[in-house]
């Protein structure tokens, strides 16, 4: 049965060509990209169990675990679904965007296979170390800040995780190279480009993870005998958010490619969506500095430069592919007649493919909450309020649950379909699934956001209804508490969904041939016309909700935060 | 077709734009500059402004200057009312030395903050608005002064919300604000 998940009709020269997208694709390329990619879903899982552990922790109606073992399933929590299920889940996109899109060979197969196995130990290792921290060690949760202590097994781990992916990723390089060397004059196709610009933010971040770790594994096992709790938060942002930065660019990476494969979108301009990317090369790591927006040592001017031209750079891109994505879809269907109102040509897409309905709602549910929020707390002052509370929980699950694990979950559903080959199961189920997930997870991200904001509730405490020693609890923000454990058991629930859908496909899935469930790209031709003449009004209204949007709740921050007493 | 899976044809640089997209561009270069101003703006006008110097501090130099300042100023029942205008807090797993203190409503204090040991959060909230909250990150070796006035009298609570050790939800401590 596991034979079976690698056979695929490949000629004597290792190559098939893709019955939807067209794409030549390479019997190695592709098998590392399902070894990837079923190794992320195996992160997932550990990940969603540990989810169900924290919720039934942190609504105190349950309190289901003490805080010694919360914090360590906390740190099982973050480190497979903030890393594991996004890493492996990109090394893939990469070799989809390397050498699938540009039709090579995947070079260099044995760094990929030596990357592969360096990760996967990483990865079983950190777990390992993570569910068995005791003291005198500390569980690391996301961060590990120094010097607060954690196993030395667990430093070592992200060493050798962050070496394995570093290897991954040369093979992608190699093939942008041979790509380049033998046709010099030809541009590289957009997602080719993206995931070009994503892997470059990938070494940035990888390398600020080396030089973050190298030294704390030393102070850890004693070669040095001290560590800056500042110097460790400059660097370890490097990597903290960096890390985060690749799920994004490789996110918008997939919009690009799904919008076009499953909806029919095109490229509106080459020009505007390609200088998109090369912002974020420029600017995106700049992102970075707003984790150190309420730390000493660093001067108002160093934060406010490092927030404001150098970051926005990175919103500005953003905010160009927020219209260029959807703009893709509109004019790209328009030119085939599929709708003719403000938004018939949105009405009209397949919205029971669940890649597409899993796409769609990550770029809305991503702009909206994760976008709008991350600018807001990423202003100096406005971080006063946003600072280690539960809304930055709320806006990191906005962006890296509700934006890409669900952009990932649809992308899972359509290699299983094009390149397993295997229908999905469970059919209704199946098309139901991104709409449940992301209703219930939205509500359990809005609420994190409340109750941070509003009731000032801070992350990582395994309790707030009783502080042991003092009178003062947060027994008022209660019922939003309840909303919050009821909308995260049910996105959880629609996470085990995901799960039994994608695992039960791959076992007991019929043969499938892609192209009766996905249009053949070629088969999108249209009146002919240039694509940047036709209408855009349907995008350009939504994008003008969205920023009256963003201006309200912009302004709503600031209210806030003059309402409180002088600082500074 | 423009396919994002496809090289594009032709010199694409030189490709129209639709006017749409180039009117969103622009008013997204504007509100990033908006962004941008309105952080100056308060930075010179606003009274949240977590500036304020930080100095180099050995844990036993900060020890020192908490003791000093518990020792000069009056102890009563609620807490220390500082001798001037200067205040000690500093955190430690899994408690807060300095807190709590007694102070002046309408008065401008410095705050001079540290940690003993790891990192620490000093999330702050009257009880009467928990809306009304910030939060600061505090961290060994470096000592941050802030000026803060309280205009409304009450109490404010202190938590930490740095991640600092099992009993990292136990630390608490308060500013109590006076007429």
């Amino acid at each position: 049965m596991i034979k079976e998940l690698f056979t695929n009709d490949y000629g004597p020269d290792g190559f098939r060509t893709c019955s939807v997208t067209g794409m030549r694709i390479d019997r190695t390329a592709e098998n590392f990209v399902k070894v990837f990619g079923l190794t992320a879903v195996v992160a997932l899982v550990v990940g969603g169990i540990s989810a169900i552990l924290v919720v039934l922790t942190r609504w105190e109606v349950v309190g289901l675990l003490g805080p010694a073992d919360f914090y360590n399933w906390l740190s099982v929590h973050a480190w497979n679904l903030l890393i594991f299920w996004m890493v492996f889940m990109e090394v893939a996109i990469l070799y989809v965007g390397g050498p699938m899109v540009l039709g090579r060979k995947l070079p260099a197969p044995k760094l990929a296979m030596v990357g592969y196995v360096l990760m996967l130990g990483a990865a079983i290792g950190i777990n390992w170390a993570l569910m068995t921290t005791s003291a005198p060690d500390h569980a690391p949760v996301l961060t590990s800040y120094a010097p607060l202590p954690s196993s030395e097994w667990f430093y070592l781990g992200a060493i050798v995780f962050i070496l394995g992916t570093v290897i991954a990723a040369l093979p992608f390089f190699a093939a942008i190279w041979q790509e380049k060397v033998e046709n010099p004059n030809r541009s590289l196709p957009l997602v080719a480009f993206g995931a070009f610009i994503t892997a470059i933010i990938a070494v940035e971040a990888l390398l600020g993870g080396l030089i973050t770790y190298i030294p704390t594994y030393m102070w850890r096992i004693g070669l040095l005998e001290h560590i800056d709790a500042a110097w460790y938060r400059q660097m370890y942002w490097i990597v903290g958010h960096g890390s985060q930065q690749i799920n994004l660019a490789a996110m918008i990476t997939v919009w690009y490619f799904l919008t076009h494969v499953v909806g029919g979108a095109e490229v509106v301009s080459e020009k505007v969506s390609r200088s998109a990317f090369i912002l974020y090369l420029f600017f995106i790591n700049m992102g970075a500095a707003h984790h150190l927006m309420a730390d000493p040592a660093l001067a108002a001017s160093w934060k406010v430069w490092n927030t404001s031209y150098a970051a926005y750079g990175a919103v500005l891109a953003s905010m160009i592919h927020a219209f260029a994505i959807p703009a893709g879809l509109e004019a790209g269907r328009r030119k085939r007649g599929a709708g003719k109102s403000l938004f018939g040509w949105l009405w009209s897409s397949p919205w029971s493919n669940p890649v597409f309905s899993a796409v769609i709602f990550s770029i809305i549910l991503f702009g909206f909450m994760g976008g709008i929020t991350g600018v807001l707390m990423g202003q100096m002052q406005l971080n006063l309020a946003w600072h280690n509370t539960w809304a930055t929980v709320g806006h990191f699950h906005a962006t890296v649950v509700l934006g890409t694990t669900m952009t990932f979950m649809g992308l899972v559903f359509f290699v299983i379909q094009t390149m397993f080959r295997k229908e999905l199961i469970m059919a209704p189920l199946a098309k139901i699934q991104p709409w449940f997930y992301s209703g219930f997870m939205a509500l359990t991200t809005l609420m994190m956001m409340y109750l941070g904001i509003l009731y000032g509730i801070p992350r990582r405490h395994a309790s707030v209804m009783n502080i042991p020693g003092t009178d003062f609890n947060f027994a008022a923000a209660e019922p939003l508490f309840v909303v919050f454990g009821i909308a995260a058991l049910l996105a959880i629930a629609g996470g085990i969904l995901f799960a039994l859908i994608s695992v039960g496909s791959l076992l007991f899935g019929n043969r499938l041939d892609p192209s009766t469930v996905f249009r053949p790209t070629h088969s999108w031709q249209g009146d002919g016309s240039p694509v940047h003449l036709q209408s855009m009004r349907g995008t350009f209204a939504f994008t003008l909700i969205f920023l009256a949007v963003f201006v309200i709740a912009y302004v709503l921050n600031w209210y806030l935060l003059s309402r409180l007493w002088e600082i500074g | 077709m423009s396919s994002p899976i496809h090289s594009p044809q032709g010199n694409w640089w030189i490709a129209g734009v639709s006017v749409l997209e180039k009117t969103w561009i622009r008013i997204s270069v504007v509100w990033c500059l908006l962004l941008f101003a309105s952080m100056i703006v308060w930075a010179s006008y606003g009274k949240q402004n977590q500036a304020g110097p930080t100095y180099r501090v050995s844990t036993t130099e900060f020890m020192q200057k908490v003791q000093a300042f518990k020792k000069a100023g009056t102890q009563t029942e609620d807490g220390i009312i500082p001798a001037d205008e200067h205040i000690y807090v500093a955190a430690a797993r899994f408690s807060f030395d300095g807190f709590p203190v007694v102070l002046q409503a309408g008065k401008q204090y410095q705050v001079h903050m540290s940690s003993y040991d790891v990192q620490h959060g000093l999330s702050v909230r009257p009880e009467h608005a928990l809306s009304k909250q910030m939060s600061l990150q505090l961290l060994p070796g470096y000592e941050w002064v802030l000026p803060m006035k309280f205009d409304e009298p009450g109490v404010y609570h202190v938590v930490c919300n740095e991640f600092c050790g099992v009993g990292h939800r136990t630390m608490h401590g308060s500013f109590i604000v006076r007429r």
